[in-house]
Formats: C-alpha cells, structure tokens, sequence
C-alpha cells in the first residue's frame, strides 16, 4: 500500500468517526485511524491532520477523548505540523467532560515540555526559533493561562489535581536545577527534562529571567492556595502539598519557602466543608519525611525543623529511621562531593583569575583606602554572620545552599560548587543584580526572591554593600544648623529632585560593561580572556535595546510592588542598616513635613550608588568572587530608581522624620559602630576627593550638619526609640524575619544606658510565644554579642551591657509572665551566644532562693525550681563555658534545706550529671564534702549556703581534686579549709548537727552511691565516727541506696568481706536489707561468712544468711547465735526456721531444740542463762514448737549421753506447755528411772519436781523407782507418800512392785485392807484425776 | 494491594477483589519476602518473585506440622492460586498504573508514597493512595480485604473519586470505626 493509498484510507476512516453513527464504529474506526498515521511519515501524516482536528466537533465523549490521545501520540512525533492539533488542545480544556479536559492537561503537558525543548534547541544549535515553533508555543502560553485558571476556580477536583500538577510541573520547568551543572548539550529527545538552567537568554520568548520570575508567581500560586487549603476540599490541599514538596525536592531554591509555608501550614482550621483532616495530617507528614531524605545542603542544614515538627506530629521514630538511612547515603556522597570539589575550585580559579586580568587593564581606578575599607567591611560582615550561623550548621551548608541561589540567574554553570570563592552573599548579590538588570518581571521576581531570603543573609547583603558607599558623607561641607539645612534644601531641592531621569542615563554606561560578566558566566562554556571580551562586545550591542526596559517600566513597577515591606529591604539592600531604618522611619513617625527636604537622602543614597558601579567590579584583586564583584554593580543601579520612587510616593509623609533621619545619618556616619575605620576616616579631604571623582555631573549635595555629642546621643536615642516602638506595634501581626535582623542591628545603635531596652524587651514578652519573640530576642542578641566580639575593646563595653541587660530584662520578662512550663526561658538562656554572670544568678536564684510574695510571705513555686534545673541541666549540656557555674548551682540546690528543692535537684544530679563524665568527678567530690562535713560535724553547708559563691567553691574542689591523686585523700585539703573557715559558725552553732541537716547534707552522697557502688566505701569508713544522729540518718538513707543497687553489688561484696572499723552496725543493717523478702544469693552468703570466720566473729551478721544455710553450717554457730541478745536470737532463730525456698528450713524445730540442749554451757560458750532463755523463746512460739515438736526433741535428748543439762527443765515446760503430753512425758521419766536418774543431781533435782508435778501420773513411774531413791523421795515431798500409797495398795498394781517399795509405802502387812482401799480409791482417783490435770494446768513454769 | 511481604494482607484482599471481578495486582514493600519460622529470630526468608510454590515445598519439606498450624501452608496455598510470586512495589513500573492503592501499614504506606514520588511522574495520572492499617495475622488480613472491598465498592460507586473522597473516607470511619488514611500521587 503507497502512501497516498494509506492517506486516503485514513481520510476515509476519519470521516467515519466523524459521522457514522455507531459509536462502536467510530471507535474502530478512529483506532485504524491512527494506526495508519503513525505508520506514515510524519509530512504525509500532517496532511490529515486537520481532519483529525475536526474530529473535536464530535458529541461523543469517548472520541474526544480517543482524539487526544491521537494527537498526543502523532502530533508529538511531528510536531513541525502539529500547529493545526495544538489549538485542540487548548479547545478541550473547556471541554463538558471531566475525562476529556483531564486528557487535554496531560497531552498538552506533554506538548507544553515538547515545544519548549524544540525551541531552545532551535535557539541553541542556530541561534533562532523557527516561526512555526513560536506560534506553537504561543498556544503553549495560551494552553497554560488556561490551566492556572482551572488550577485557581472551582470546577471538578479531578481536573484541578492535574491542573495542579501541571503547576508543580511548570515551576519544575523554570526553576534552575543546579543538578545538571555542565551545559546542555542541545540534543533533541534527549532523556532529560528540560530545564530553565539550559537556557541563557538572549530570545525574547525563553528569557530565562521572565520565565524564572513566572515560576516563582507560580509558586507563590500554590502557596497562597495552600493558605486558603480551609476553603479546599482534602483531596487539593493533599495535592497541593505533594506538589510543594516535590518542588522542594528537585529545587532546593525553593525548598526554604516551602519548608516555612509547610511548616506555618495548620490543617486544624475550621473547615468549610468537610474533609479527612488526618489525611492532610499525613500528607505533611510524608512531605517532610521526603525532605529528610533528601540530602541537598538546605535541607540538611533545617534537619532540625524537620525533625522538630515531625516529632510535634508523632513521627519522631519515622523521622529517625529516614534519618539514619540517609547518613549512610550523605556520607558517601559528601566523599565524592569531596573529590569533585578539588577539581572544580582548581577550574575555578582559572576562570576568576581570567576575569581579574581582564578588569583590572581595563579600569583601574580605585583609591587604595577604599578597598581597604571594603575589606574591612567584607571582614565585619562576614565575622557578624560566622555568629549566628556557627552556632549551628557547618559553614559549608551555608555555602552550599547560597550556591543553589546563585544559579537563579543561569550562572551556576560556571563556578559550580565554587563553595571557595563564593560567599553566599556575593551570590545573593549576583542574583538580585541580574534580577533588576531584567526590569519589570525582574523585580517582581526580586520581590519574591528578597521576601524569601533569609534574614541573616539579607542582612549580610546590606552590609556587604555598604562597600559602594562613599567612605564619608559628602555633605560635610555644609552648614551646621538644621534650620538652615532645611531652607537650604528647600532652595536646592529644585536642582536635586529632578534628576532620577540623568542619573538613570548616568547609569546605563556605567553598567553596561559590567553585564558582561554576567551574560559570560552564563554562556560563557570555555572561561578565557578572549571569550569575555566577545561577550563585552555583545553586549553592548544588546544594551540599548535592554535599557529601555529597564529604566522605564522598572519605576512604576517599583513603587507599585514595593509598597511596604520591600522598600525598607529594596533600600536596604542597596545602602547600609542606616537605609534600612530610613525605610522604616517613614512607617513610624507620623506628622508630614515637607517633601522635598524627605527627598534628601534619598538623593544622597543615589550619589553613593553612582559612585558605586565606578568603584565596584574593578576593586576585586583578590581571587576571591571577582564574578560576583562584576554583578553586584548592578544591584545599586535599580536601587536608585527604588529610592528615587519611593521619594515620590510613600516616603512624603514625615517631617520631623526628614530631620531626624539627616541627624540619624550624620550620627551614623560619626560613629558607625559597626565598621570603626570609618571614624578616623572621616575628614572632608578625603570627601572632597571622592566628590571629584564621582561627583562630575552630580546635583547639589545634601547638607551636613555637625551636632554635638550630647545632641547625637539624644537624636539617637530618640530615633532608636521611635522605631523599635512603631516597629513592634505595626510588625507584630506579620513579623518577618528579615525585620527581626534589622532591629537587631538598631538595638546595636542604643546606648548602654537607655532604658528603651528595657521597654523593648518588655514588649517582646508580651507576645513571645504567638510571635516569634525567641527569634527575634535571638536576632538582637546575637547582633550585640558580635558588636561586642567584633569590635575593639573600648567600644565593646558598652554593648556587653546593653548585652546582659537586653537578657535579663527578656528573661525576668519570661519568667514573670510565662507559665513554669513553658520552654521558652530554656531555650533563650541555651541559645543566646554568652551568658552573662547576672543570668547565672538569676538562674540561681529560680533554682534555690525563696520568692516572697506581695505580703512578704514566702512561697515556693516547685514548678519554677523545676524549671529552672531543667535549664540548668540543658545549659550543662549545651554550654561547656558555662558548665561550672551551672552545675554550682545544681549543687547548690542539692544540698538545699528544703525537701522538695533538694529532691528534684539531686534528682537531676544523680540521674542526668553525674552520668557526664566532665562533671561527674565535681559531682562526686562536693557530694563527699558534704558528706563528711555532716560527719565531722562541720556546719560546712550552712557555711557554704552563706558564702554563696559555689563556683569558687567548686573551683577549688576541682584543683584539690587535681593536686591529690588516691580518691580516699581527697577530702583532706578542703577539710582543713573548711575548718579554719568554720571555726566562728561551729562555735556559735549547736556541735551537733540536727537530723534534718544530716540529710540534707548527705542525701546526695547516698544518690550517688546508687549510681556509683563503690562510693559505698566511704559511707563504711565514715560510719564509725559519725555522731548519732549522723548515723541516723544514714540508717535511713541506706535502705533506698542497697534497693536501687538491686543485684549489682560486687562493690558491697567487697565492702562486707572488709568492712572497716565501727561499721559493724551499718554492715548487719545492710545485709538486713539486701535479704529482706529475698534469698541472700551464694555468693553473698560466701562472703559473710567467710567475713565471720576471719574477721568480725560477731554471730549478729550472719543472721540474715541462716537462712539459706545448711544444716551443717548453721550447727556449729549455733552455739554464739544462743549468745547473742535475745531479741537476735529470736532473730535468727525466725530466719533459721524459715530457711530458703530452695532447701527448706536449715533446722527443724526439734533439730532447734536439741542444739540448744545440746550447748555445753561450760565450754567457753554461752552462759546457762542465755541458753535457758534461748528454750523459753522457743516455748514462746507455741505453734512453732508444737506438742509433736517436743515430743520428737524430747525422745532425741532422752536418748542422749549424757543427758542435756536442761533436759528435765524442758520436760517440765513441755508439759506445763502442753498438758496433753503428759502421757509421753511418763515414757520419759520411767526412761530417766532405767538411766538411774537419780545419778544425776542436777536432773534428779528436776525429775523429781516434775513427778510432783505429775501426780497422780507419775505413780508408776515413782513406783519404778527403786526404794533408796523412792523413800527420799517420799522424805523430801511428804504429800506424795499418802497418795502414792492409796495408789500402789489398789489391787491390780499391788502386785506389781516390789515389796521393799511397797514396804516403804507401808503397805507390805496390811494385805486385807487392800479391796477396802481400792474401793476408797477408786472415786478418790477420778478425783485425783481431775484435780490433777486442773493442778497441772495451773503449774507455772520453773 | 500493598503490604511488606505481599503474602498476608495484600494476598487476601487480592484475593477478595479479584473474586469480586476487580482488576488488582498485588505487592510487597520489603526488601525480601519474610515468612514466620520457627522462631521470632529465625524467619524464612526468601527473595521477591520466588513463587509461592516454591515456598509452599519448601516449608512443607521443612516443618509441615508447625507451619500447617500456623496457618502458613494454608496461605500459601491460597496464594498461589492467585498468583505465582510475590512481586515488589519498588520493581512495578512495568505493570502500568493504578487508579487506587491500598496499603496496609502506615510504613508501607510511607514507601509506597515515597517511591511514587520518585518515579519520573510523565504520565500525569492521578492515583489514590490509602492506608487501612490491618495487623499482619490471619484473621486480620480477612477482615481488612473485607474492609478494602467495600472500600474499593463505594469509590467505584461514585463518578470521580477525587470529588468524594474526603466524604467516603470519613464515612467510612465513622462506619467501621478504623482509621484511614489517604495520599494522592501521580504517575
């Protein structure tokens, strides 16, 4: 099939779809259709392509829709001829259906980037655009204000996500991505997305200046729409920010903007209508976890922020995770960063040194004090921003992320990573300077870049161009009077107005050889001297058709955008802080003079930047940003217009002002705090020689006017008063941070002993949390540190005062008006740059001295004294110059005499110090001071509370502890200080310290030693001579330390196995404790008893083990635990009979009772007496020792040889004990009998009470006695002979004895009485009976 | 579907959806695909695209009691009647695009976003990411397909997702009580 068939055929097909009713039919149709296009070749394809575009006519949705995505798929592939497919594009965006104009965004995004390549490559490769492509990119343009528009109504959510994305995607497009740092090389279809930074101007259609600016508005889109997300519904707000954050990511430019417009971004309002808020929620979220990973230096360097909000939002873990994924990653990248780094400075400095040669042959014109002055400016400016910024990123962040601003004005190519020659600030510079030289969207542009600067860097840029002031005023040589300043002004005025016109015209020469520089750096692809000047030439062929633009449209456009806000950082920029509060001025003073007096400064600032360019771009012999040198001569020149417009329009109000601010300019060029070599500079022979050199066609010069000292103190005061006052009132509401440094640097102009300061700090508090007061008393404070580091020692005086006055009164201002747990007092004493000796004491005095109240009556805030130890320990932590005095105070507050203080304050030493290593050793030698102050009985700390001066104090601990070497001496130096020290308070005071002075002074000593064992052995040396109460106290004390040492006490083990003289007592107390409710583990148990055999045979310490010792053990001490004081016996016996889990008790009872007998009192052991008390503490537990119990001992010692001594002493306490036993007792005694008791005195003494204490039970067994024994018996108790009679005469046991026995009863002749008698007998013996156990019952015990 | 191993919780629901008659695809999140072992310390693990019966064999060679009572065997079973291996979120640009995403697990859901907005997004078509946190169990994983299901129902029910979404989200809550999350991201 030839082409002109297919064509045909396609034609066919076509109008097929077009008209054929079936939509089935067309649908087919439209498909071959295409297949057939894109089979042709792209010329004979074009041919049908109007057809196609007719297909757009169609009522039905799918072949609309079909029809785009022919167009996207053949009009791509020829796009020459897709002129008449284009408009389609832009028809369907206000197509009835959602489908088709979501499919007209995304063809025509695909267009829109096509295009856009096809043209810079055009321009590129043959140094124009085609006609056809600028028509395409026309609609292009057109295709895009459609979709803003779709973006910014309401209208389908679906449409407007991809109108969104296409927004993300156009500021991706003209945002410069400083990724790719070597040229584009023009190449079509290339894989890489187009990107601004391939451009470098030149085409009225792709200036890359316009088109950034254009980005930026579009960014500025998204952000607003993100402001008003509360009118969104979920699903735009969560695209929005997806948007914003992906432009964040691959544009580290805008990644500051957006990180704050994120971060300010509240998804809590008050919904219009309903949306899933969590969602949102989530979608910064991931946004901010995305930028964590990403490891540009702008983001690294605002980890914290990141951190700190996602923390807010419950991420902390996820944020941590991220985090610790992209170190690995940084550091590898950072080593290659490295390694091209050293390349590229190398290249780098080829290419300045190129440009130095070639400026510097060109014009060299510079007076040498100039440059010096400008070096010192440079110098002043750089020390100033090394404050702040050290603090808290590395200087290379700061480096890096002012290289990613550089590339906005396409220069970036030429010094990538340049990070040596470069500062930010030259290259902030550089931009804002290519920005102007582009007029009306340029400084639109510049409006949105300068409101997104940070403030430390804008501030840095006006001070760096302070370098094209003049070094004096050149007004000097007028009159001195301020009224005749004001008539002579009226009169000069007429010559001074008019001029912005000339000075514009003055200007265009002046910078037209600089642009080159900037133009080079942008095409420049080679850097060499012949380059540059090829470039010279160009452009000034190129000027006079750029300068037109730039002077006219720039006016209006200046003094329209720049209302409020950017004129004081417009003007700033250009002139110095003086400017800068110029601009201000205007806003705060509120009676209108005369105008045309205003206009003098303004005038004046526009003689300086005259003389600016003349100087500037030459004056760079150093290495060091000579490119940039060339660049920032372009930044003054639009400044004047900016001045000279504001001239007309907002600066007309003021009166006074117009004087005060001459007098405030006269003063500052006197006195320049800042830049001190100015003030010596300041004669007018120097001012008439730069006159003559700049001054050649300038109007009349403004008048200068000489004031006294007292005058210039008073007018600056004045001044310095009236802004920082209307600033605060008018600024609250939208305080911007570039604000914040400029009042900064006003504060630095107040003298040490104004009061405004006061004020000033005052109305900061009022509003610190809602508006940025920490930042801004942080801007204030860091600016007066580095006026008082920076600058000489004479002058630095009097802004340290200002310094530690601005402090206090902020902080006393915080503590008075926040609430104790608010953050905010910690966080300004740990991030101001110096603390003061009087914010240390006002932090003392938070921790421990006691706060009066209106009627003099003491209160305590508790959350104040937390508060303030927790400043104190962040201050530790943070600020090792302050670390002494801190932990002082900490100390301080541990050794309180109040409870609670000293709690929380020892609390935090044991628990957070004395885990730092640098203060742990402080930490531990004043806790032993205290210490043995109490034990010594030193009133040391009452002493010390008075002296007050802890640091001294802690000082000299440390040098002692220095000078000694063994831990255990260390003491010695300090006591013998103390001493002498103390003689007069010991003498007065009581000798004995009072118990609640005990604790307080060793309560810290005893938190250390939970966290550090082997402090435990001071405590065990200093036992023994420790006064009563002392040891009280640490009776007290010592339980909670043995408790938190739970099992990990080695240190005590070695303790216990040596413990020192007169500690025995706290010893047993402690191994009481370490045993309570637990088994006292083996090695423990190793230790006191090996203690005990060696050392210390007192039995008491070894209590606590009997317990999980065994039987074998407990036997032969068994002996010394009788000796020991009953309560101790009864002690141990308790843990004896208790025994371990593990092995049960290490006795039984009855093995108890026959140790105890079987103690041999002579022996060297205990006396009768503690043994006979040991059995009764026995009887004593009678559910113990039971009934079974004794009877089981008493069977054993029955059977002993010899007998136990007690053992009859302890049959008759059984049996008073327990009466029931009386039977089994009768066992034993006719046991006794058959040992022959009786050979036993001392037990034949107590058998025989105990038969008379037994009758009538014990008859048989008396019987059994034979009748020697049986007839002293009867001799010695004659009662019982009746009895026992009456008994052995009844029938069945007559027979039983032996007639000598019963000879002895007298019963052996009376035979026949016998049955009488039993009869007699027998209720006589239920009597006896019950008689007898009453009798028994009632015995007491022997 | 998307859940860290593309066994459990997204095989369920595909399982479910595709029951249903909808047009799913199922992936994993992790790095490897890890199956419980006999141990906390000791799981199986195996790399993504290794077909679930190749698991299947193995953990049946390896402990057939254990793993068929921790439902593990069960699982795969089912599984590789859906499919043949577990496939890889970050290794999907090949499978085309999505309308929806389900995630399982708000980290899962993290990655998921993380790499969509990492992918050179040329195409320009929406996607609606959501999480729908489900516990990595069985019984979970029913309950959460079952939740997905109905989910994947009412959007489908409505003509543009992107108008409705914030309402069937919060409806939805509201009905079931669980929290949900969405994104919305672009291929």
């Amino acid at each position: 099939m030839n082409v002109a068939d297919s064509r045909d055929q396609a034609l066919s097909l076509l109008t097929a779809a077009l008209n054929h009713a079936d939509l089935a039919v067309k649908l087919s149709s439209l498909k071959q259709a295409k297949d057939i296009l894109s089979s042709l070749d792209s010329s004979s394809a074009a041919v049908l392509f109007p057809y196609v575009a007719d297909l757009q006519r169609s009522p039905h949705t799918l072949v609309r829709k079909f029809l785009l995505e022919i167009i996207e798929d053949i009009g791509l592939r020829a796009i020459e001829h897709s002129a008449v497919l284009v408009p389609v594009l832009v028809a369907f965006l206000r197509d009835v259906d959602s489908d088709v104009v979501k499919q007209s965004i995304v063809t025509g995004t695909h267009f829109f980037c096509c295009v856009l390549e096809e043209m810079t490559v055009q321009f590129q490769q043959h140094g124009k655009v085609d006609q056809w492509v600028q028509e395409l990119w026309m609609w292009m343009v057109g295709f895009k204000e459609d979709v803003f528009s779709i973006a910014l109504q309401p209208g389908p959510i679906g449409i407007k996500l991809l109108a969104l994305k296409f927004l993300e995607t156009y500021v991706l497009l003209f945002t410069p991505d400083n990724v790719y740092h070597e040229k584009f090389e023009a190449t079509r279809g290339s894989r890489r997305t187009f990107n601004i930074s391939w451009l470098s101007g030149g085409h009225p259609m792709l200036d890359p200046v316009a088109l950034t600016s254009d980005a930026n508005r579009t960014l500025c889109v998204l952000l607003d729409m993100l402001q008003s997300a509360s009118s969104l519904p979920g699903a735009v707000t969560i695209t929005i920010v997806n948007c914003l954050a992906a432009i964040a990511r691959k544009r580290p430019l805008h990644y500051g903007t957006v990180l704050s417009a994120l971060l300010d971004f509240n998804p809590n309002f008050e919904l219009a209508r309903e949306c899933h808020k969590a969602s949102i929620h989530y979608s910064l979220r991931t946004a901010f976890l995305g930028f964590l990973r990403c490891t540009y230096p702008a983001i690294v360097e605002s980890r914290e922020r990141l951190l700190r909000a996602l923390r807010a939002m419950n991420a902390g873990d996820a944020a941590d995770q991220v985090i610790r994924q992209v170190e690995k990653m940084i550091k590898n990248s950072e080593r290659e960063r490295a390694s091209r780094e050293i390349q590229s400075v190398r290249d780098d400095q080829a290419s300045s040194q190129a440009y130095v040669l070639g400026d510097v042959s060109k014009k060299r014109s510079m007076p040498q004090d100039n440059e010096e002055l400008t070096n010192s400016f440079e110098m002043a400016s750089k020390r100033i921003r090394s404050g702040p910024n050290s603090h808290s990123t590395p200087p290379t962040h700061i480096n890096d992320s002012g290289q990613d601003f550089s590339s906005v004005n396409g220069a970036s190519h030429n010094f990538p990573l340049s990070d040596d020659n470069l500062t930010p600030v030259e290259q902030m510079i550089a931009m804002i300077g290519a920005l102007l030289a582009e007029g009306e969207r340029g400084a639109e542009s510049l409006e949105i870049l300068i409101s997104k600067i940070h403030p430390d860097l804008l501030a840095d840029i006006v001070i760096t161009n302070m370098r094209h002031l003049p070094k004096s005023p050149p007004l000097s040589k007028f009159g001195t009077l301020p009224t005749t300043q004001q008539a002579v002004n009226v009169n000069s005025r007429a010559q001074v107005v008019p001029p912005p016109a000339p000075t514009n015209s003055l200007h265009s020469p002046v910078s037209t050889p600089q642009l080159p520089v900037t133009s080079a750096a942008t095409t420049g692809s080679s850097i060499s001297d012949t380059s540059t000047v090829n470039n010279f030439a160009a452009d000034s062929k190129r000027d006079p058709r750029r300068d037109p633009r730039r002077l006219d449209p720039r006016r209006p456009a200046v003094s329209v955008g720049m209302s409020s806000t950017p004129v004081l950082e417009d003007t700033g920029t250009a002139m110095s802080e003086f400017d800068g509060s110029i601009s201000n001025k205007p806003l705060s003073v509120p009676v209108v003079e005369d105008p045309s007096v205003r206009s003098m400064p303004n005038i004046q600032s526009n003689d300086k930047i005259i003389e600016g360019p003349s100087i500037t771009g030459v004056e760079q012999p150093t290495a060091e940003g000579d490119v940039v040198g060339g660049q920032e001569d372009i930044a003054p020149i639009v400044e004047i217009n900016s001045s000279s417009s504001h001239s007309v329009s907002p600066y007309m109000i003021d009166v006074d002002s117009a004087e005060l601010k001459a007098d405030a300019e006269v003063k500052h060029e006197t006195d320049e705090p800042l830049f001190p070599e100015s003030d010596q500079e300041f004669p007018g022979s120097i001012t008439e020689s730069s006159l003559d050199e700049t001054g050649r066609d300038l109007p009349v010069l403004p008048i200068y006017v000489e004031l006294t000292e007292e005058q210039k103190r008073s007018v600056r005061k004045s001044a310095v008063q009236q802004i920082a006052e209307s600033y605060l009132h008018l600024y609250w509401s939208d305080c911007n941070e570039t604000r914040m440094a400029l009042l900064a640097r006003l504060v630095g102009q107040i003298d040490a002993d104004d009061d405004i300061i006061v004020m000033l700090g005052k109305q900061i508090v009022v509003d610190y949390r809602q508006q940025k007061g920490h930042e801004i008393v942080l801007q204030v404070l860091y600016h007066l540190y580095s006026l008082t580091v920076t600058i000489s020692v004479d002058n630095s005086s009097y802004s340290a005062v200002l310094y530690e006055k601005f402090l206090l009164e902020v902080s006393k201002s915080l503590l008075d008006t926040l609430p104790a747990s608010d953050k905010s007092f910690s966080r300004l004493l740990g991030e101001v740059p110096f603390l003061p000796d009087s914010a240390l004491k006002l932090l003392d005095d938070l921790c421990s001295s006691d706060v009066f109240d209106v009627t003099g009556k003491e209160i305590r805030d508790a959350e104040r004294v937390t508060q303030g130890l927790g400043v104190v320990w962040s201050l530790i932590l943070g600020r090792p110059n302050n670390r002494q005095a801190c932990l002082g105070i900490a100390l301080k507050c541990a050794v309180h005499s109040q409870d609670d203080i000293r709690g929380k304050a020892i609390r935090l030493v044991a628990n957070k110090l004395y885990q730092l290593n640098y203060i742990s050793g402080e930490i531990e030698q004043f806790a032993t001071n205290m210490l043995l102050s109490a034990v010594d009985q030193r009133a040391a700390g009452a002493e010390f509370m008075q002296a007050g001066s802890i640091d001294e104090r802690v000082e000299t601990e440390v040098g002692s502890g220095d000078a000694s070497t063994s831990g255990s001496q260390l003491p010695e130096p300090r006591d013998s200080g103390v001493d002498s020290n103390n003689t007069e308070s010991a003498s007065n005071s009581a000798s004995v310290v009072s118990f609640p002075e005990a604790q307080r002074l060793i309560s810290l000593f005893f938190a250390l030693c939970t966290k550090k064992p082997s402090l435990l052995q001071l405590l065990f040396d200093i036992y023994g001579r420790a006064p009563k109460i002392v040891k009280q106290a640490f009776h007290r004390h010592i339980p909670i330390v043995i408790r938190a040492l739970g099992q990990s006490y080695s240190q005590l083990l070695r303790i216990i196995s040596d413990p020192p003289q007169g500690s025995e007592n706290l010893l047993t107390l402690v191994l009481q404790i370490l045993t309570q409710e637990t088994t006292p583990p083996p090695d423990l148990v190793a230790t006191v008893k090996h203690l005990y055999e060696t050392k210390l045979k007192d039995a008491t310490i070894l209590i606590p083990m009997l317990s999980s010792l065994s039987k074998n053990e407990v036997l032969p001490i068994f002996p010394r635990l009788v000796d020991l004081p009953l309560e101790k016996f009864q002690l141990a016996l308790a843990h004896i009979l208790q025994g371990s889990a593990h092995t049960g008790p290490a006795l039984t009872p009855a093995e108890v009772l026959v140790a105890i007998h079987d103690i041999v009192p002579e022996k060297g052991g205990p006396p009768l007496k503690k043994i006979t008390d040991a059995c009764s503490a026995c009887f004593e537990q009678r559910t113990v020792f039971t009934q079974q119990v004794l009877a089981k001992a008493l069977n054993q010692l029955v059977d002993q040889v010899p007998l136990p001594l007690l053992f009859m002493r302890t049959v008759i306490q059984a049996i008073d004990a327990f009466p029931t036993l009386v039977d089994f007792v009768m066992e034993i005694l006719s046991k006794l009998v058959s040992k022959q008791i009786w050979r036993m005195p001392k037990l034949w003494v107590g058998f025989l009470k105990c038969v008379v204490q037994t009758q009538p039970h014990s008859f048989p067994v008396l019987l059994q006695l034979p009748p020697p024994q049986l007839e002293s018996t009867l001799n010695k108790y004659g009662t019982l002979r009746s009895s026992l009679a009456s008994y052995a005469s009844q029938p069945n046991i007559k027979g039983s004895p032996p007639r000598s026995t019963l000879a002895i009863l007298g019963l052996a002749n009376d035979s026949h009485m016998q049955p009488q008698q039993q009869q007699q007998q027998q209720p006589h013996m239920s009597n006896l009976h019950s008689s007898d156990t009453s009798s028994v019952r009632g015995a007491t015990p022997t | 579907m998307v859940c860290s191993s593309n066994q459990n919780r997204s095989m369920e629901s595909h399982y479910l959806l595709k029951k249903q008659g909808f047009d799913v695809s199922s992936y994993g999140t992790g790095t490897h695909v890890k199956l419980p072992g006999p141990s906390l310390r000791e799981p199986n693990v195996y790399e993504f695209g290794t077909p679930y019966k190749h698991m299947f064999d193995d953990l049946r060679r390896k402990d057939p009691d254990l793993y068929k009572r921790n439902g593990i065997l069960p699982m795969l079973k089912r599984n590789l009647s859906v499919k043949l291996a577990p496939q890889r979120w970050q290794d999907n640009a090949a499978d085309g695009y999505f309308d929806i995403v389900f995630t399982f697990e708000e980290k899962v859901f993290d990655m998921v976003l993380e790499d969509l907005h990492n992918r050179d997004q040329v195409l320009l078509k929406s996607v609606l990411v959501i999480n729908l946190e489900v516990k990595d169990n069985h019984e979970e994983a029913a309950v959460g397909a079952r939740l997905a299901l109905d989910l994947c129902e009412q959007i489908e029910a409505v003509e543009s997702w992107e108008d409705s979404i914030d309402d069937i989200m919060i409806s939805f809550e509201n009905k079931h009580r669980r929290k949900l999350m969405y994104s919305i991201s672009f291929y």
